[in-house]
């Protein structure tokens, strides 16, 4: 958060930006709270403590700003140092070995030739959102941030603290590895690619 | 099933630079528009078969993510109870 700035809001000004510009996001800060912890107490517990701390640093909240990406941004690093250490999920990607496999052109074309529209179209919600919370919290990451949540490349550069070239080689790998979860599902259902 | 005709004619079955085209299309799809994207995309849907189909598959996850995955039900207290933190800390 920029320190730059130190203005002071009123106590009236602070609950007009608390009540209309950071209480409106609540439902998308528990879908992605949900979708880190995979626990509902632990989701409310990260959504409450990030809103206590967007209300203690309100002052280093510009009005006019994205008060939308300046709250995930709170939420991922709430999450990272307080809740990551405990989640037992596994914490870490190998990133060399997964962009090693997951950058090659055969990868990108067999994933893809692999998988069809019509397939996916025909998934049911659990079997999407299975595929979605089995990928490693860095990859779910940037497609939450991405697909449902709608936020620019920019935005998500800002909100995980990464250059935006890391971004969109992330969100590809991460593309690549849910269309591979896709598509062994797409199997079990009985799709085969090779029957046309 | 005619797989690779449009009204313009054929279009070629394999892609030259896979790697590269399917990112530029995933790129274009979130919005993160390039120089020139729409001629690009334009000429890639109609001359080649293995980025058309990538582009609708890529299409058509980001629906259903969109539409499958964003309805978790937020608890009903934790609003209020979020508020009667606040009113603490004042």
């Amino acid at each position: 958060m920029s320190e730059v700035q130190k203005k002071k809001y009123s106590d009236k000004e602070k609950n007009n930006i608390f009540d209309h510009e950071f209480m409106p996001h609540i439902d998308s800060m528990y879908n992605f709270a949900f979708r880190l912890t995979f626990d509902e107490d632990d989701a409310k517990d990260l959504v409450q403590d990030t809103y206590l701390k967007a209300y203690r640093f309100i002052n280093s909240f510009e009005q006019g700003t994205n008060a939308k990406a300046w709250l995930f941004r709170i939420l991922k690093n709430s999450f990272i140092n307080e809740y990551r250490k405990k989640s037992k999920q596994p914490s870490k990607v190998d990133y060399q070995e997964v962009e090693t496999y997951y950058n090659s052109d055969s990868v990108d074309y067999n994933i893809t030739s692999d998988l069809r529209v019509d397939a996916v179209k025909d998934m049911l919600g659990d079997e999407i959102s299975n595929a979605l919370n089995s990928l490693a919290v860095d990859f779910r990451t940037v497609i939450i941030l991405c697909d449902l949540e709608g936020f620019t490349y920019e935005e998500m550069a800002k909100i995980l603290d990464i250059p935006i070239g890391t971004v969109r080689s992330r969100l590809h790998r991460a593309r690549n590895l849910l269309k591979e979860k896709l598509h062994s599902y797409a199997k079990d259902m009985g799709y085969d690619a090779d029957e046309d | 099933m005619e797989k690779n005709v449009n009204s313009s004619g054929e279009r070629k079955l394999e892609c030259g630079d896979v790697s590269k085209c399917f990112q530029l299309l995933e790129r274009i799809l979130d919005g993160d528009d390039c120089d020139g994207s729409k001629e690009v995309l334009k000429d890639k849907l109609s001359k080649c078969q293995p980025c058309f189909e990538h582009y609708h598959l890529e299409q058509a996850i980001r629906e259903m993510l969109k539409n499958k995955c964003t309805k978790q039900a937020v608890p009903g207290e934790l609003a209020a109870s979020i508020r009667q933190k606040i009113e603490e800390i004042k």
